[in-house]
């Protein structure tokens, strides 16, 4: 270019100018304005070819992205580069997944666990909340008053531990009333966001009306029980915030700056708007950031504390249930097993009914009450109920018991059983004795009977005179019948003795025999030895009747030397082998008597 | 979906509210017309196969005691301009009234409802009168609230109309 003006210059100068003069002109012209010429031919040069132009601005792209981003907060670079990228994403995923998926592999795990501790940390949060809400006063308080106003009781527990919250927030289109868009926080009822748009802006037109408010004056908040309407309006859009609770006042700036954002950006789509809402759906995310909420009370270590200790107390009620059931139940099986340890009483089977046991079985009308029993254990009396049918028993205790019913044993004997044998032991009379033989064998459960430890009272009074007759020793001289001298006291008082007895015994029903026993010391012969000492029991027989006792209550024999009083070793004991002894025996005199 | 913004115009009492009561979603109580004028219901209608929404501001009837507020016009894409066929001076006042929402509002796709169609015994509109007005360009349908005859078409030509917009 720079060429071309320089030999343009001196075809054009040529028709004008001489020659001589020329030339110098055009030598001045070129010492002046050459370098200035050359350069605007490279920045010409520069501008129009494209290449070059790529080549500058490529030179400088990234510093001016990063010099827009540092310029200020605004995200309009992100704004402006997000669809491209977005395109760019998608256009990459579509050719090949593989690369991006490579990319993102690092940062997808961390990503993945963080959504889930989040997640698992609302949950623990909410369950806090619900634990320490459920369990507290003020949480019984909440829940009358759900039940008093019939509203659900989470919506009382959000009222009350809310400071506030966005719950709805519309964007409407000013000139219209038409929503634009509306977003709302989970599980919070709505109306009908076209209708409520149209409402509002009614409302606001009314109010400018009425109150001849100037033009940029307007209603800006609006009170409805627990809710209060933000409205902020714009030159062609209007931001309306529905809010449970009372929000801070820098909420306000907020929204201002949030419709300011929305003015901008959708700045021709307000001003085009036709009743198509479709350009508004991405002032979604927009939106959204405005449902904000603050709780009363922010989450403080000390809830998981007040939940720990209502999960410890709800533990120790169970423990302690958990125990006092155990307790119970072996309570129960103690009983039980005493009552199956009872004679006389069997249960078959028990069963548990609405808390109470029912109890079958079979009872001997002589077994123990087991209601009784249950009392005694301890156990309320009405926590079982007894169906046993009578029966009878051979369970020892119970034949014993039978036993003793049905004898009425005197006083001094006892009674016992043992495998059907009824042992009877003690003192009785013969009369009670003979009842006992009579009748013991007809008793249910006792096959036999055992008196052999069972005495007759009678024979027992008998007994001391019995022993002081027996003990007497009547002593002979050696190869004699006759008493020794000196023996005539002895034989005296056994004479006396004798009578009484069998006098005694005779009114008690007893018939008494007196065996006289003759004995001799080893001195002599054998035979004589014998003859000797039945001679010598014949002598006292003979004495005793003269004194006056029966024939028929005494008998003698003669032993000899077999049955020595005393060993043979000195002169004393062989002297008491010399001698007469007595027994004496009692037999009833007739059963018939 | 595509939404408009439509009025209910007409005298006091010749049946507009009627003629919404039953044909429209409603969600905010009558005490409104009386309080400031106006309550805002919702229908959807089909025109060629899409969906619109027409949110229908429900302008309490003119007398001697309410002006209507004309900048509960403003935005509006069409509107109804409901007369009751047995009474011939709510045509007058709505002629008038026409006027001033003109005024306000400018030219929008109205329809002229002559309510009450079901009372044709005591008719009281000239059919000379009714062909005029329709020769001078007015859309009129006649309705009846009571019986819900025309009552959905009512809405649809509107919609239509505004569509062509």
């Amino acid at each position: 270019m720079a060429d071309q003006a320089h030999r343009r210059a001196p075809t054009g100068q040529a028709q004008e100018n001489p020659p001589g003069n020329n030339h110098a002109y055009e030598e001045l012209r070129h010492l002046i304005i050459a370098p200035e010429q050359e350069e605007l031919a490279d920045i010409q040069e520069r501008l129009d070819d494209r290449a070059r132009r790529t080549q500058d601005v490529s030179s400088v792209v990234a510093e001016a992205i990063i010099m827009r981003r540092d310029q200020r907060g605004e995200p309009t670079l992100a704004q402006a580069l997000a669809p491209s990228v977005q395109e760019t994403l998608r256009e990459s995923v579509r050719r090949d997944p593989h690369p991006l998926a490579d990319a993102l592999f690092p940062v997808m795990g961390p990503a993945i666990r963080k959504s889930i501790s989040e997640a698992l940390r609302g949950m623990l949060e909410s369950f806090n909340q619900a634990l320490e809400h459920s369990l507290s006063a003020r949480g019984v308080q909440w829940r009358l008053e759900a039940f008093r106003t019939g509203k659900p009781f989470a919506e009382i527990v959000l009222m009350h531990s809310l400071l506030f919250r966005v719950e709805q927030v519309f964007l409407i289109h000013r000139h219209t009333g038409l929503a634009l868009n509306h977003v709302v926080v989970r599980s919070v009822p709505t109306q009908d966001a076209s209708m409520v748009a149209g409402m509002l802006s009614a409302i606001q037109q009314f109010v400018r009306d009425s109150f001849d408010s100037k033009k940029e004056e307007s209603l800006d908040s609006l009170n409805v029980g627990e809710l209060e309407v933000w409205i902020e309006e714009g030159p062609d859009a209007v931001l309306a915030a529905v809010i449970r609770g009372h929000a801070p006042a820098d909420y306000r700036l907020t929204m201002k700056e949030a419709l300011e954002e929305i003015q901008r950006r959708y700045s021709s789509a307000l001003e085009n708007f036709k009743g198509d809402a479709t350009p508004f759906l991405s002032a979604e995310e927009l939106l959204s950031r405005l449902l904000a909420a603050q709780h009363r009370e922010p989450p403080q270590a000390r809830k998981p504390r007040a939940a720990l200790a209502a999960m410890a107390i709800i533990l120790l009620v169970m423990v302690g249930w958990a125990a006092y059931s155990t307790y119970r139940l072996w309570e129960w099986r103690q009983f039980l097993h005493a009552v199956r340890g009872q004679p006389g009483i069997v249960v078959i089977s028990y069963d548990r009914e609405g808390g109470r046991y029912h109890i079958q079985g079979f009872k001997d009308p002589l077994a123990a009450d087991p209601n009784a029993l249950l009392a005694e254990a301890g156990l309320d009396p009405k926590s079982a109920e007894f169906d046993l049918a009578p029966y009878y028993s051979l369970d020892d205790a119970i034949v014993a018991l039978r036993a003793r019913q049905l004898l009425h044993p005197p006083e001094g004997v006892t009674l016992s059983e043992n495998h059907g044998e009824l042992r009877v032991e003690g003192t009785a009379s013969p009369q009670w004795i003979s009842l006992v033989q009579e009748r013991a064998r007809y008793i249910a459960g006792v096959t036999s009977v055992d008196t052999s430890r069972l005495h007759n009272s009678h024979l027992l009074q008998l007994d001391s005179a019995k022993s002081a007759i027996e003990s007497t020793i009547l002593l002979f001289p050696i190869g004699r019948a006759e008493l020794e001298p000196g023996q005539g006291d002895s034989i005296v008082q056994t004479e006396k003795q004798v009578r009484d007895i069998v006098a005694q015994a005779s009114r008690l029903g007893e018939q008494t025999t007196v065996e006289l026993t003759g004995h001799s010391d080893s001195t002599g012969i054998e035979g004589t030895n014998m003859l000797l000492s039945q001679e010598r029991a014949d002598a006292i027989r003979a004495i005793l009747i003269r004194g006056g006792v029966q024939a028929a209550n005494l008998r003698t024999r003669g032993v000899g030397t077999t049955q020595p009083l005393r060993p043979e070793d000195t002169e004393e004991n062989r002297r008491l082998n010399r001698s007469v002894t007595c027994r004496i025996t009692f037999t009833p005199v007739s059963s018939g008597n | 979906m595509l939404q408009k913004k439509i009025c209910m115009l007409g005298s006091f009492s010749v049946g507009k509210t009627s003629l919404v009561r039953r044909f429209v979603e409603s969600i905010f109580s009558e005490a409104y017309h009386t309080s400031i004028g106006v309550k805002v219901d919702k229908k959807v209608v089909r025109v060629d196969d899409e969906d619109v929404t027409l949110v229908l501001w429900d302008i309490h009837g003119e007398d001697v005691y309410q002006k209507i507020r004309m900048s509960y016009l403003r935005g509006m894409s069409g509107y109804l301009l409901v007369v009751d066929g047995t009474r011939n001076p709510t045509l007058d006042d709505a002629l008038a009234l026409n006027e001033r929402v003109i005024q306000e509002a400018g030219k929008v796709p109205a329809i002229l409802v002559f309510n009450k169609s079901d009372l044709l015994d005591k008719w009281e509109i000239d059919p000379a009168r009714e062909s005029g007005l329709a020769e001078a360009g007015w859309n009129i349908l006649r309705a009846s609230a009571k019986t819900g005859d025309s009552v959905e078409k009512v809405f649809s030509q509107l919609a239509a109309a505004m569509l062509v917009e």
